[in-house]
């Protein structure tokens, strides 16, 4: 709330009613990422934290409260906030390069376009070799960077990607964080991701917000100004380094704590 | 023909020339597993000797003296008329008209249920006041409305394309709205969340995501077509296919009416085969490798 610029979550609340009960599903969460910034929504399944990524999509309606992007009101999906889902959600009619260019395209974007955007996202996930190719000839990971490129080449203030690496296998994971970093440092992009993996959620994010369940409320925010001191893209000294081994048993305990409770 | 020696050769290699128990096993294997893929040669193979073996089986009881020749004749009988039908009897015609009743009624059918099952398959609202109402008249037969089209009508070909259309254009606007419906959500999200209107996501989306399922049932319901087309032409039809075969009855001309049914048959396979090629030419990217 205090700065205009960025994310702001305030005092957003979801019930959903379901077989004539209200489910309270969000309780009064506030939170607020600055723009640049890269931000995770992590917790145990079922704390309403891909719900609240919705939210900030204008996928879903809080029940109350408000959320703002660089001072605007969110209450409809826009171009301004670009989302990466689960699914490998490439339009399969369409090549890697239109695939990429659709955002663009849609919003008659000619500028863009003839600036070379598509090409530069293309190569900026590395699939300059399969530009004309369709998205069944790639594997789940390919896939994934055809949606990281198609979303960045819009031109986004706000990025959100909804357990974007989950369904991926360990090795294809790892290189798909380093270069989602990789990008995003280099756009300076705003991102906000959902996450309940502990290690992806400090290894990508600057500010990690911890929800609980039932209902989702958020229960810490931890900064991780660690990793400026470290070395970038080194996976191994970021696990061996004291804070994140502090960190990560920390949270652990959190997350164990909220198994407790629904157990 | 080198393909098919190196499948036989194949086949031999899997096939040992003396099966003990175990190896008649593999034996039933090779030619009987589930969710096997055949080379296309073998495919054609079989698809050919099934034809062969239905016209061998007509050839023989034909012979058979199970009925006067004139009321069951041979397929070689059969073929010579539908030989004599198309050089000496103009018939060529006949068909013409009977393709050109097809088309158009299944073009103005198109026409009237793509919109309404696009808009019915992307809009709850649209569906829940059209699907009640549509649904009902997919179960009212079309040939109860002869008399109806006959009074309203006359005899000409607007009441046969009438009555063609009747019959599958309700069915056309459910099977469309179905297909558009199995969209995925997360498609449209996409696209919402890169912007798009609601006109941009109906064509760009869920309609552009439906067309090979809008081709495909297209195929299927213009098989449903020709069935309709030769009640449209039995009744108070002077051209076509299915008023050639009532003249021939006439005169007990039972190879003549075998020719139409043949005719027909071989139509509506080459119209299939066109939409097939449609299909396979326009959806490249629905790869057989969806892995």
């Amino acid at each position: 709330m205090l700065s205009a610029q960025g994310l702001s979550v305030s005092a957003i609340g979801k019930t959903f009613r379901s077989g004539g009960q209200t489910v309270q599903a969000l309780d009064d969460i506030s939170l607020s990422l600055p723009a640049g910034k890269v931000g995770v929504l992590l917790g145990p399944s079922g704390c309403g934290k891909s719900t609240l990524l919705r939210m900030v999509a204008g996928l879903e309606k809080p029940s109350e409260g408000a959320i703002t992007l660089n001072g605007r009101a969110v209450n409809q999906p826009g171009r301004d906030r670009g989302m990466v889902f689960q699914d490998y959600t490439s339009f399969p009619w369409l090549s890697v390069r239109s695939n990429v260019a659709y955002g663009l395209e849609i919003n008659g974007d000619r500028d863009a376009l003839n600036e070379g955007t598509v090409d530069h996202f293309i190569r900026a996930v590395g699939l300059e070799k399969f530009a004309d190719a369709y998205p069944h000839q790639l594997s789940g990971g390919m896939r994934q960077r055809v949606a990281i490129a198609r979303t960045l080449a819009n031109y986004p203030e706000l990025v959100l990607m909804d357990e974007p690496f989950g369904a991926l296998d360990p090795e294809t994971r790892w290189q798909m964080q380093d270069l989602l970093l990789n990008v995003v440092r280099k756009e300076q992009n705003t991102v906000l991701v959902v996450t309940h993996d502990i290690e992806e959620a400090l290894y990508l994010g600057d500010v990690v917000f911890f929800l609980s369940r039932h209902p989702g409320r958020l229960k810490e925010t931890i900064h991780t100004d660690f990793k400026a001191l470290l070395p970038r893209n080194d996976r191994e000294a970021f696990l061996q380094s004291e804070d994140y081994r502090r960190l990560e048993i920390h949270i652990r305990r959190l997350m164990r704590d909220e198994g407790r409770d629904a157990a | 023909m080198t393909a098919k020696l190196s499948d036989k050769a194949t086949q031999q290699a899997m096939i040992p020339a003396t099966p003990t128990g175990k190896q008649r096993q593999k034996r039933s294997d090779y030619w009987f597993d589930f969710n096997q893929s055949i080379p296309a040669g073998q495919r054609l193979v079989l698809g050919a000797a099934g034809w062969a073996a239905f016209l061998l089986l007509w050839q023989v009881t034909s012979q058979m003296d199970l009925a006067p020749d004139r009321l069951y004749p041979g397929p070689a009988a059969v073929f010579s008329s539908l030989q004599e039908l198309f050089l000496e009897k103009g018939f060529f015609s006949d068909v013409v008209s009977s393709v050109t009743r097809i088309v158009i009624s299944f073009a103005i059918a198109i026409v009237i249920a793509l919109p309404i099952g696009l808009l019915m398959g992307s809009f709850a609202r649209v569906d829940s006041l059209l699907n009640p109402l549509l649904g009902a008249w997919r179960y009212l037969p079309a040939p109860a409305f002869i008399p109806l089209l006959l009074m309203w009508l006359g005899t000409g070909d607007t009441q046969k394309i009438t009555l063609l259309l009747m019959g599958v254009v309700f069915f056309l606007v459910i099977m469309l709205a179905d297909v558009t419906r199995q969209t995925p959500r997360v498609l449209i999200e996409t696209a919402k969340t890169l912007g798009g209107g609601r006109r941009i996501i109906l064509w760009t989306v869920l309609f552009r995501h439906s067309l090979p399922g809008y081709v495909d049932t297209c195929r299927q319901m213009l098989a449903v077509s020709w069935t309709y087309l030769v009640i449209a032409e039995i009744v108070a039809a002077t051209d076509g296919i299915g008023a050639m075969m009532m003249r021939a009855k006439r005169f007990v001309h039972v190879d003549d009416i075998m020719a139409g049914i043949v005719t027909i048959g071989v139509l509506g396979l080459l119209f299939d085969v066109l939409f097939r090629l449609i299909y396979r030419k326009c959806f490249p990217y629905l790869g057989r490798a969806q892995s």
